[in-house]
C-alpha cells in the first residue's frame, strides 16, 4: 500500500530483482567486449575485455547500421503513434460508447489476437508481392498500424480512468463524440496511452520474424534484419552479434529511460485523481 | 500457387484503396542499367569479383544480399511460393538442392541459355547434383565443394601414444572400423578426452560414401528401413556414442566451438569449409596443433553450393551470364585463394596454384592436395528428393544414444519409424 | 434501425411534426454522431485486421483442406485428411504437451511474482521511477537478443549457470538434453522478459484503488497480507484477467525462445533430439518452412488457434473465480 513506508527488506528484494534484470544485459555487453574465443572459458570471467571498440567497428563495417537505425525508427515510430491514436479511439468507443454489437465486436477484437502469426506469413507475403510492397517499409508498417492489443489495453484504460459522469456531462453540453474523446477521455488515459505507445514501439523495434522475410537486407533493413546479417557466416561470431545487439538495444533503452519518468509521473497523476 | 484466388484479389484491392499513397517501387533503376541481385549466405567470396564484373560491364549493376544459411533457404522458399522477391541469382546449398529440384518449374532451365556446353568444367557428380530430368534441366551451376578429410589434434594424439604425422595418421584408419579401433586405443590412454566431437558427423561421412543411402537410385523410393548400409553406418557411429567417446555436441553449435577452444576432442570430420570454423573456434593459441589427414573409407564430399536463376527474374540472360562467369574455373581459383572455398572444377582444383596451397594454421598441411585427392576418389552417393526430411531424424537418434537416453537399437527403430512418417 | 424516419424528418416530407419535439439540426447531427462515430473509430482496426489478419487466416484454412506444397502450391483437395492425420500424430501431441507445460511453468510463477513485485513497488519508496524503470528493462530487449544471451548463460560446458551450480557442488546440467531442464531454462527466459512488465500493469491498477478502502481496513486492524488479498487483489481483478489472457495467448504461441535455444536453430532444430521442448508453433514451422508441407502446417495453425481459444476461455473462467474470492 502506497502509504506504508518500505522497509530495508523491500529494498533488498528490489535490489535483487534489479540485478537479475540487468545481469543478462551486462552479460551481452561483456561478450561484446571480448574476443569471440574468450567464450570458451569454462568459468566465464565477469570482467569486460578490451575488444569493444574493435567489435563495434566490425559491426559498422559489415552492415549499414545507421540506415537500419533510421528505418527502425520510422517503422517503430509510425506504428507507435498510429496505435496510440487509433487504439485509444477504438478503446474509448468500446468502453464508453453505446452502439449495437459493441460487445460482440469487441470479442472479435480479442479473438484476433489468438491467431498464430507464423502461418499467416505465406498468404501475407503473397499479398505484399501483389501490392508490390516487397522490400518497402510499408510492408512492415501497415499491418501493424493498429493491433488488438492496443484496442484491448486502451479499452481497459478507459474503463478505469474515464468516469461515465464526465462523458454524460460533455454530452449534455452538446459535445460531439470526437470532441468528448479529445477533451475528456484522452487526457484521462494519457498515461496509459503513453505506456502502450512505448510497448508498441518496442515490439515494432524488436520484431524480426516478418521483417526478415519481407524486407531487403541491403535496401531496407531494420535493425533486427541488420543483426541477422551479422550472423550470416557459417561460423557465428558471438562477440560481433552481441556487439550489434547491444548497439540495437541502446536507442530503445534511451527512449525508455526518457519516457519512463513521464510514464511514472503519469501513473502517479492518475492515482491522485482516482 | 500461380492462380490468384478471388479473396486475394479483393484483399489487394482493399489494401490498395486504404493506402493509395503507397505502392510503386521495385523494378530497374531509372538510368537504363540492368540491376541484378545475387542472394548468397555465409561467405561466397564474391565481393571483389562483383566489382570487377561491374567495371567490365558498365550497363550492369549488381547487388549482393547475404543472410544466414538456413534463413536464406527458408526465405527463398517463401519467395518462390509468393512469386516475387527472390534475387536474380540465388545460391542453393547441396543439402537443400534436392528439395528445390522438385520445384524446378520455378527456376530458369539454364540449358536454354547454353549451360550444357559448360558441363565438362565440373566434376561429373557435381554437375549431376545441379541437374534433373536426366540432365536435360540445368537448375544450378556448381560453386564450391566441401570434399572430405579428417582433422585431428596433434598434441592429443601424441599424449595418447598415437602417431602425429599426417601420412601415418591417414594409414591408421583406411576404414571406419579401423577408426573405431584408434578411438579405443585413444580412450584407453586419455579417458578424460573425447575422441571425436559428434557421432552425427561420423555417421554422415560413412553414409555419404555409400552408393545409395535412404533412397533408391532407381526410383527415388525410401529404402532407409531396408538398406543394410544405413543400419551399418548408424551402428558404427552409435558405438562411439555408447562408449562415450564422443562429445555429444551439436555440429557447429556454440558448444562445439567451446569444445574446440577447450581442446576436449581429438578428431573431427572436416570438409574444406570447416577449416575456417575450426580455426575460429580453437583460436590462435591452438595454431599448429590441428592437422589434416585423409578420411577413412576413401574420399567424400560434404557441402558446396550452386547458383540458380529463379524464373521470376526479369533478366534471365544477364543473370545466367553472371552466374556462368562467377562459377568459371578462373574465378573459383581466386575465391579459393581469398576464402578457402574449394573449387568444384578439376581445372581449378588440379591447378598447381591450388594443389600447392598449404594451410599454416593446420601445421602447414597441403590442404589443396588433400582435398583435391579426396574429391577425386569420391564415389558419389545418391540423394533422394526427400533426403533433407530424413537426415535430421537420424541425427537426433544418434544424439539420443550419445546422451544415454536410448540404446542404439531403440534409437534406430524410432528413427526408421519417424523417417517413414516424414517421407509419407 | 431508426435511420429512415430520421432521414425522412430531415427532409421534412412528413406532415408537420409537433413543434415542441422538433429536433434542431444540431441535435440531429448529434444523434447521427452518437450512432455512427463509434463504428467509424473502430473501423481502422477491422480494416487492417481484415486485410492483413483475416484474409491470411482464411487462406490458411483453405490451404489446410488440401495437400499443399509450400512452393508448388495446391496438390489436390483432401478435405479433413490433414486434421485426421494430426490427431494421430504423436509429434503433435508431444508438442501440445510441451506447449502447455512451458506455458504453466512460465506463467503461473510469473504472475504471482509480478503481483508481489507490484505490491512492493506500491509502497512508499525512495526513487520510485528508478525501480519501476529497472523492473521493466528486460521487456525492451528483443526476444532474439534474450535468447542469444540465455544460450550463453545456460551453456553446458561454459555457461555461468553451470559454473554457479559447480560452486555449490552440483554436477553440470545439460540444459538442452533433459526435458525438465530445458523447460526450466526456457521458462526462465520468458519470466525474465515479462515479470516486470506484468508487475507494472498491476501497479498501475493498484494505484487507482481508492485510498479510503485501505484506510478503513487498516483501522479495523487487518494485517498487510490480509489487506492485500482482500482489498488490493479483488480491486484489480479486471487487470489480472487482462494479464492472464495476454499471457495465455503469448504463451501458447511460444516460438522464438525455444527455437533459438535449440543448437540446431531454425535450420534443423526440432526442440531437442527427442523433441523434448518442441512447441506447437515450432512444429508448425518445421512442417511448413522446413518440410514445405504447407497443408499440414496450416492444419496445425488452425488447431492451435482453437486450443488457444479453449485455454483462454478456461483461464478466464478460472481466473475470474479465483480473483472474485475473498
Amino acid at each position: 500500500m502506497r502509504f506504508t513506508k518500505a522497509g530495508p527488506l523491500a529494498y533488498a528484494v528490489l535490489v535483487v530483482v534489479l540485478l537479475a534484470s540487468v545481469f543478462p544485459l551486462y552479460y551481452s555487453f561483456l561478450i561484446a567486449s571480448k574476443d569471440n574465443s574468450a567464450l570458451g572459458d569454462a568459468v566465464p570471467s565477469l570482467v569486460p575485455g578490451g575488444n569493444l571498440i574493435d567489435n563495434l567497428t566490425r559491426v559498422f563495417d559489415t552492415v549499414d547500421f545507421w540506415l537500419a537505425m533510421q528505418n527502425s525508427l520510422v517503422v517503430a515510430g509510425t506504428v507507435a503513434i498510429s496505435n496510440v491514436v487509433l487504439g485509444t479511439l477504438a478503446g474509448f468507443a468500446f468502453a464508453r460508447l453505446r452502439f449495437r454489437g459493441s460487445n460482440s465486436l469487441f470479442l472479435v477484437v480479442v479473438g484476433t489476437s489468438m491467431v498464430p502469426t507464423q502461418l499467416g506469413v505465406i498468404p501475407l507475403y503473397m499479398l505484399m508481392s501483389d501490392l508490390d510492397w516487397y522490400g518497402t517499409l510499408q510492408a512492415v508498417i501497415v499491418p501493424a498500424l493498429i493491433g488488438a492489443f492496443s484496442v484491448f489495453w486502451m479499452r481497459q484504460a478507459c474503463e478505469e480512468s474515464v468516469p461515465y459522469e464526465l462523458i454524460e456531462a460533455a454530452r449534455v453540453d452538446g459535445c460531439s463524440v470526437l470532441r468528448t474523446f479529445w477533451h475528456v477521455a484522452f487526457p484521462a488515459v494519457r498515461p496509459q496511452a503513453a505506456v502502450m505507445g512505448m510497448f508498441t514501439f518496442m515490439t515494432a523495434w524488436n520484431d524480426f520474424f516478418w521483417p526478415l522475410i519481407v524486407l531487403d537486407p541491403n535496401d531496407s533493413p531494420t535493425v533486427q534484419v541488420a543483426l541477422s546479417t551479422l550472423a550470416s557466416g557459417y561460423y557465428t561470431d558471438y562477440s560481433l552479434m552481441l556487439s550489434g545487439a547491444s548497439l540495437a538495444v541502446l536507442p530503445v533503452v534511451g527512449i525508455f529511460i526518457l519516457l519512463a519518468r513521464q510514464i511514472v509521473g503519469g501513473i502517479m497523476q492518475g492515482a491522485v485523481k482516482g | 500457387m500461380g492462380k490468384t484466388p478471388v479473396g486475394r484479389a479483393t484483399a489487394v484491392a482493399l489494401a490498395a484503396t486504404v493506402v493509395a499513397a503507397c505502392g510503386g517501387g521495385g523494378g530497374d533503376a531509372g538510368d537504363g542499367k540492368v540491376k541484378l541481385s545475387i542472394g548468397v549466405f555465409s561467405d561466397f567470396g564474391y565481393t571483389n569479383l562483383i566489382k570487377e564484373y561491374q567495371a567490365a560491364h558498365p550497363d550492369i549493376e549488381i547487388e549482393q544480399r547475404t543472410v544466414k544459411m538456413e534463413q536464406h533457404h527458408t526465405q527463398l522458399a517463401t519467395q518462390l511460393a509468393g512469386g516475387r522477391g527472390a534475387a536474380d541469382i540465388v545460391a542453393i546449398e547441396e543439402g537443400n538442392i534436392t528439395q528445390f529440384r522438385q520445384s524446378k518449374d520455378k527456376f530458369v532451365n539454364l540449358a536454354d541459355h547454353g549451360a550444357k556446353d559448360l558441363e565438362s568444367q565440373w566434376a561429373a557428380w557435381k554437375w549431376n547434383q545441379g541437374t534433373t530430368d536426366n540432365g536435360n534441366f540445368v537448375l544450378g551451376l556448381g560453386t564450391d565443394m566441401g570434399s572430405l578429410a579428417l582433422c585431428y589434434r596433434r598434441d592429443l594424439f601424441e599424449a595418447a601414444g598415437l602417431p602425429t604425422d599426417r601420412e601415418e595418421v591417414g594409414k591408421l584408419w583406411p576404414t571406419w572400423e579401423k577408426y573405431l579401433e584408434v578411438a579405443d586405443a585413444f580412450s584407453a590412454k586419455l579417458p578424460d578426452k573425447k575422441f571425436v566431437d559428434t557421432a552425427q558427423n561420423v555417421y554422415k561421412a560413412i553414409l555419404d560414401q555409400t552408393e545409395e543411402g535412404y533412397f533408391a537410385k532407381a526410383d527415388d523410393s525410401f529404402i532407409g528401413d531396408k538398406n543394410d548400409k544405413v543400419e551399418q553406418a548408424f551402428t558404427l557411429a552409435a558405438s562411439l556414442g555408447e562408449k562415450k567417446q564422443t562429445g555429444a555436441l551439436a555440429p557447429f553449435s556454440q558448444d562445439w566451438n567451446v569444445a574446440l577452444k577447450q581442446a576436449s576432442f581429438a578428431t573431427t570430420t572436416c570438409p574444406a569449409w570447416a577449416l575456417a570454423l575450426i580455426k575460429a573456434g580453437a583460436g590462435d593459441e591452438a595454431s599448429g596443433k590441428w592437422d589434416v589427414a585423409a578420411a577413412p573409407g576413401g574420399g567424400g564430399n560434404w557441402g558446396g553450393s550452386f547458383l540458380a536463376v529463379p524464373k521470376q527474374t526479369k533478366h534471365p540472360k544477364e543473370a545466367y551470364e553472371l552466374a556462368k562467369w562467377l562459377t568459371a574455373p578462373e574465378q573459383q581459383k581466386r575465391i579459393f585463394k581469398e576464402t578457402g572455398n574449394l573449387p568444384s572444377e578439376p581445372a581449378a582444383y588440379q591447378d598447381p596454384e591450388v594443389t600447392a596451397t598449404e594451410n599454416e594454421y593446420f601445421n602447414s598441411a597441403p590442404v589443396g592436395q588433400i582435398f583435391g585427392n579426396s574429391a577425386e576418389s569420391l564415389k558419389p552417393t545418391y540423394r533422394g528428393t526427400k533426403d533433407s526430411k530424413v537426415t535430421p531424424v537420424f541425427g537426433n537418434a544418434l544424439s539420443r544414444v550419445e546422451t544415454g537416453k536410448q540404446s542404439t537399437a531403440d534409437a534406430f527403430d524410432q528413427a526408421v519409424r519417424e523417417a517413414r512418417d516424414a517421407v509419407k | 434501425m431508426t435511420v429512415a424516419p430520421e432521414r425522412a424528418a430531415g427532409r421534412g416530407t412528413t406532415s408537420a411534426p409537433p413543434p415542441a419535439q422538433r429536433l434542431s439540426w444540431r441535435d440531429k447531427l448529434g444523434r447521427l454522431d452518437a450512432k455512427f462515430t463509434p463504428y467509424v473509430v473502430i473501423a481502422p482496426f477491422f480494416v487492417v485486421f481484415g486485410i492483413f489478419g483475416l484474409y491470411p487466416l482464411l487462406h490458411t484454412a483453405w490451404v489446410s483442406l488440401h495437400e499443399w506444397q509450400l512452393i508448388e502450391g495446391d496438390q489436390g483437395f483432401t478435405g479433413l485428411a490433414n486434421y485426421a492425420e494430426l490427431l494421430s500424430d504423436g509429434n503433435f501431441w508431444n508438442a501440445l504437451g510441451n506447449t502447455v507445460s512451458l506455458f504453466l511453468l512460465s506463467t503461473i510463477p510469473q504472475l504471482f511474482a509480478a503481483l508481489g513485485l507490484a505490491a512492493l513497488l506500491d509502497r512508499g519508496l525512495r526513487g520510485r521511477a528508478f525501480w519501476r524503470a529497472g523492473v521493466l528493462l528486460p521487456n525492451v530487449i528483443s526476444v532474439a537478443a534474450v535468447a542469444l544471451v540465455f544460450a550463453q548463460l545456460f551453456g553446458r560446458d561454459f555457461g555461468i549457470v553451470n559454473a554457479l551450480l559447480g560452486f555449490v557442488g552440483v554436477d553440470p546440467v545439460d540444459w538442452r538434453a533433459e526435458t525438465w531442464a530445458s523447460h526450466l531454462a526456457i521458462s526462465s527466459m520468458v519470466m525474465w522478459r515479462w515479470t516486470g512488465y506484468n508487475a507494472l500493469i498491476y501497479l498501475a491498477a493498484m494505484q487507482s484503488v481508492p485510498k479510503d478502502m485501505y484506510e478503513s481496513a487498516m483501522l479495523d486492524g487487518a494485517s498487510r497480507w490480509r489487506v492485500f488479498w482482500s482489498i488490493t487483489v479483488p480491486s484489480i481483478r479486471p487487470t489480472i484477467l487482462f494479464t492472464v489472457i495476454v499471457s495465455t495467448i503469448g504463451g501458447m504461441q511460444l516460438f522464438v525462445e525455444p527455437q533459438l535455444f535449440d543448437p540446431g536453430g531454425t535450420a534443423t532444430g526440432t526442440g531437442g533430439d527427442d523433441r523434448q521442448f518442441q512447441t506447437l508453433v515450432m512444429y508448425l514451422y518445421e512442417k511448413g518452412f522446413r518440410l514445405f508441407d504447407a497443408g499440414y502446417s496450416s492444419a496445425i495453425a488452425w488447431v492451435l488457434f482453437l486450443v488457444i481459444l479453449v485455454v483462454a476461455v478456461v483461464n478466464f473462467t478460472v481466473a475470474r473465480r479465483i480473483a472474485s474470492k475473498g
